[in-house]
């Protein structure tokens, strides 16, 4: 059986900064994996090279065994990619749920269409309920974005992330900057929407790496130190080396 | 043989001039990232200025080569103190359109006062001279004009790369917060950078006076010639601006000679060109 | 849907307000108010560009002129062509010119993009100067409106009041198209694309595509306006695709304010009006413009259709301002 997605020895330089040296990783259909690593690992950098944010400067990336690396982002969304951004990349003037019909339509091809509006069509409207009772914005969804709470956000920027329907999401630390409590809630939330969908994570929440992945990769020095499952993990004492010699 | 020295000779003035123009232009661009769309309206002051100093005032043409750049420095402090520093948070597109403006209003000031007419400016002594190049008599001020744009080139390029000043600026583009904390006062740099910026141009307004007519479409002549000569040569590339300026200071001169009815057409064309080809310039980083 | 019928009534409302007009107004003013709505149609479609794609360009009379001279050219060069063929050979000219301009400019953005758009509208300008066979250089042509056919009858536009209310119908429509136009998949994407363009590309939506799309359309919408413009003056000379042009449809659209949809046409009000009037107390308008323009720049960027928005705000209170006419169904931020 073929790989659903394969990280073939990516490298990227940034004139002459060398940020990933031969990144090389696979992803099982329908798997949850997380992609840890101390600050300045490249983790960020990865993400933007699988999403087609930059070009990887050597390397592939295998989806379905057909090579994306390159790809502009929008191919690769209309390829069934999608992701979120660590710092909330909403459109803050627009209404909750405009934020949301803004992916839906896309996915239905309604993106250029020069006669016909898009809150007009109703599978469009109901898919786009549908994601907000998802992800629990359904009671503020007539709200500017910029209106919402921290949480809030951090909820909608899965919310759109979700909004293209993938079947490959990337989710870049979508816990970062959340209380306990908001923390707990959102993991809750993750887990019900990717339910069925293949799942890569950035995370620095070791709490929500543990309880969400079935395998996770330890980024090093823009490097795959380990890739294992999280029992492994835990014990893995190059992985505890790599966190110690940094903290 | 001698007519081709002599076109060649005539493209190096153009360039040379083309030079001290878009200089200012792309120093400005590349240090403060505001594309001066008054630029040339304030070498067309600088030439206006030196009609009023050298042929209304003293008649001394070194004179107005000293004071024209000193007052179109101050202009440009001032425009950058209290315009444009007031529009910079709203934005590139506001920053373009107040420049904009100005030139529009400066132009308008200048047919109000001047006349919509086009004044000579003569020089006299050593520069109204000639001098025997390769057995071709030639006129002296051209040749004063290219060894202008080396000095200011020269000069420029020394400043930028060899002097703790050049450093400055330098980091003040990469990172303009960084150099702040760092205790160089970087509004300070800016106004300093626009301010000879704006010098710059009133001093290639006046070498330009006598070589040209004075008069107020003269800087939306020069405006578009210097606008290829940053678009061919990279945008903010003082490298990329000499070698432009002298592409295209050359292609005029030659183009009159060989094809007189397409003179400027090939310079558009060069433009189009390195647009499809290199869409960065010829000194441009790709983005 | 209270927004949709407080739009439909205000088109119906303008719409009749204007088609009295021949009734009222003297020759003169007719004349005005036809310049007028050719230069709103004008300053609408730049304002696709400035106000709703954060697009600056500094070449719209390429368009504008182009289409102005198709129309000349084609009116002298086949007789007999009816007006609406006229019509669609200019508009397509334009169409394909936006189309080729926006490929080779649009990679660029910023400043850049600006700085090019003039580039090329010089260029244009500087053919349309030489080509004196075709264009007629710095003399111009002079052309006679065709009569408009409408298949069982054909209405003569010598008379004034006729090509008004043309006007009227063919440019009223295609404003009110922009205004639709906005509302819609492609008018939203592009909006959405100045707020959060990388967003819009991690959800699907090809960036570079849909400004050219916007783009080509801008042109020829500004195309059409050109077209009417030859009609009007039944004359076109280089003037049309010059810089001058350009820039005054900058003034019209900023001093308007390019926040809102009709910032633009009221843009256009102030401005032919002022031209008509200031230009007989001075003959320094231009700088009286010029100095509005940088004033604006400095302290209303807005323009007036914000000040008046605020003012509206200030009177009449927030509540009220949700069913007013003015800031409902127009506002350019959805």
């Amino acid at each position: 059986m073929s790989d659903y997605l394969h990280i073939q020895n990516i490298h990227k330089d940034f004139s002459g900064l060398k940020v990933l040296t031969g990144v090389d990783f696979k992803v099982r259909e329908k798997e949850r994996h997380a992609v840890i690593g101390p600050n300045g690992a490249g983790k960020t950098t990865l993400f933007n090279i699988i999403s087609g944010k930059f070009k990887p400067s050597s390397g592939a990336i295998l989806l379905r065994g057909e090579d994306i690396s390159g790809k502009p982002a929008d191919v690769l969304n209309r390829h069934g990619l999608s992701r979120s951004f660590q710092i909330t990349n909403v459109f803050q003037e627009l209404s909750v749920f405009d934020n949301i019909l803004t992916g839906v339509r896309s996915r239905h091809g309604l993106r250029y269409h020069f006669f016909r509006k898009p809150a007009m069509n109703r599978v469009l409207t109901e898919k786009t309920e549908a994601i907000l009772e998802k992800v629990g914005l359904a009671d503020v969804k007539d709200q500017p974005a910029s209106s919402l709470s921290y949480g809030q956000q951090r909820a909608l920027e899965i919310g759109i992330t979700l909004s293209t329907e993938p079947e490959l999401i990337l989710l870049d630390e979508p816990t970062a900057g959340m209380t306990r409590e908001e923390t707990e809630h959102a993991i809750k939330m993750i887990d019900q929407v990717t339910a069925g969908l293949t799942l890569i994570i950035i995370e620095h929440d070791m709490d929500v790496v543990f309880s969400l992945a079935d395998t996770i990769s330890v980024l090093h020095y823009g490097t795959i130190l380990v890739c294992d499952a999280p029992d492994k993990i835990r014990c893995d004492q190059r992985v505890k080396d790599a966190y110690l010699g940094e903290g | 043989m001698s007519e081709f020295l002599v076109f060649f000779l005539h493209g190096l003035a153009y360039a040379g001039l083309l030079f001290l123009v878009s200089a200012g232009l792309t120093l400005v661009f590349g240090m403060m990232n505001v594309l001066n769309f008054a630029h040339a309206a304030m070498y067309m002051l600088g030439a206006y200025f030196s009609y009023t100093i050298v042929m209304q005032l003293t008649g001394q043409f070194w004179m107005s080569l000293m004071i024209c750049p000193v007052i179109l420095f101050v202009i440009g402090a001032v425009v950058e103190r209290f315009l444009l520093r007031r529009v910079h948070r709203y934005g590139h597109v506001q920053e373009l359109l107040l420049t904009f403006g100005l030139a529009y209003i400066i132009t308008e000031l200048v047919k109000w006062y001047w006349g919509n007419y086009p004044l000579a400016i003569n020089v006299t002594g050593f520069l109204n001279g000639t001098v025997s190049i390769f057995g071709i008599i030639y006129p002296m001020y051209r040749i004063f004009i290219f060894v202008c744009a080396i000095l200011v080139g020269g000069v420029m390029a020394l400043v930028l790369y060899k002097t703790r000043l050049g450093i400055i600026l330098r980091a003040a583009v990469n990172d303009s917060e960084m150099t702040n904390t760092l205790g160089v006062n970087v509004p300070l740099v800016f106004m300093g950078v626009f301010a000879f910026g704006a010098a710059l141009s009133g001093f290639a307004g006046v070498i330009a006076g006598p070589l040209l007519s004075t008069f107020p479409g003269m800087a939306q002549e020069i405006l578009l010639d210097a606008f290829v000569v940053i678009v061919v040569g990279g945008f903010g590339s003082l490298g990329g601006a000499i070698l432009a300026s002298l592409i295209i200071g050359e292609l005029q001169s030659f183009g009159v000679l060989l094809f007189p009815k397409l003179s400027m057409a090939l310079v558009y064309l060069l433009m189009a060109a390195v647009l499809i080809i290199k869409p960065s310039g010829l000194f441009g980083e790709e983005s | 849907m209270k927004q949709k019928s407080i739009s439909l009534i205000t088109i119906v409302v303008l719409f009749a307000v204007a088609a009295v007009m021949p009734a009222v107004l003297k020759q003169y003013h007719l004349n005005m108010l036809t310049e007028i709505i050719i230069f709103a149609l004008y300053a609408v479609s730049y304002n696709l560009l400035l106000g709703y794609a954060g697009l600056l360009s500094f070449g719209h009379a390429s368009f504008f002129g182009l289409a102005a001279f198709a129309t000349a050219v084609s009116i002298i060069n086949i007789p007999g062509l009816s007006i609406w063929n006229v019509i669609l050979i200019s508009v397509a000219v334009t169409t394909l010119a936006g189309f080729a301009l926006g490929g080779l400019l649009l990679r660029h953005k910023g400043a850049y993009f600006a700085l090019l758009t003039l580039a090329f509208n010089s260029i244009l300008f500087a053919i349309a100067t030489k080509w004196h066979s075709v264009t007629g250089g710095d003399d111009g042509l002079s052309i006679t409106r065709p009569d408009l056919s409408l298949g069982f009858t054909t209405i003569p536009l010598a008379s004034l009041t006729n090509f008004y209310y043309l006007t009227l119908v063919v440019l009223g429509l295609a404003i009110i198209f922009c205004w639709y136009f906005t509302k819609t998949a492609m008018g939203q994407t592009v909006l959405l694309m100045r707020e959060n363009e990388d967003r819009m590309k991690f959800l699907g939506y090809n960036t570079n595509i849909s400004r050219l799309i916007l783009f080509t359309f801008s042109g020829a919408v500004a195309g059409l306006a050109g077209i009417f413009y030859t009609f009007h003056f039944q004359f076109v000379s280089i003037s049309a695709i010059s810089g001058d042009m350009s820039t005054t449809v900058l003034l019209i659209a900023f001093v308007g304010g390019t926040k809102k949809f009709w910032g633009p046409i009221l843009g256009a009000f102030v401005y032919i009006i002022l031209q008509n009037y200031l230009s007989d107390v001075t003959d320094r308008w231009p700088l009286v413009m010029g100095m509005i323009f940088v004033l604006m720049v400095l302290f209303v960027p807005g323009g007036l259709s914000d000040v008046i928005t605020n003012l509206w705000h200030k009177f009449f209170g927030k509540k009220d301002d949700k069913d007013g006419k003015l800031t409902t169904a127009e506002e350019v931020r959805p």
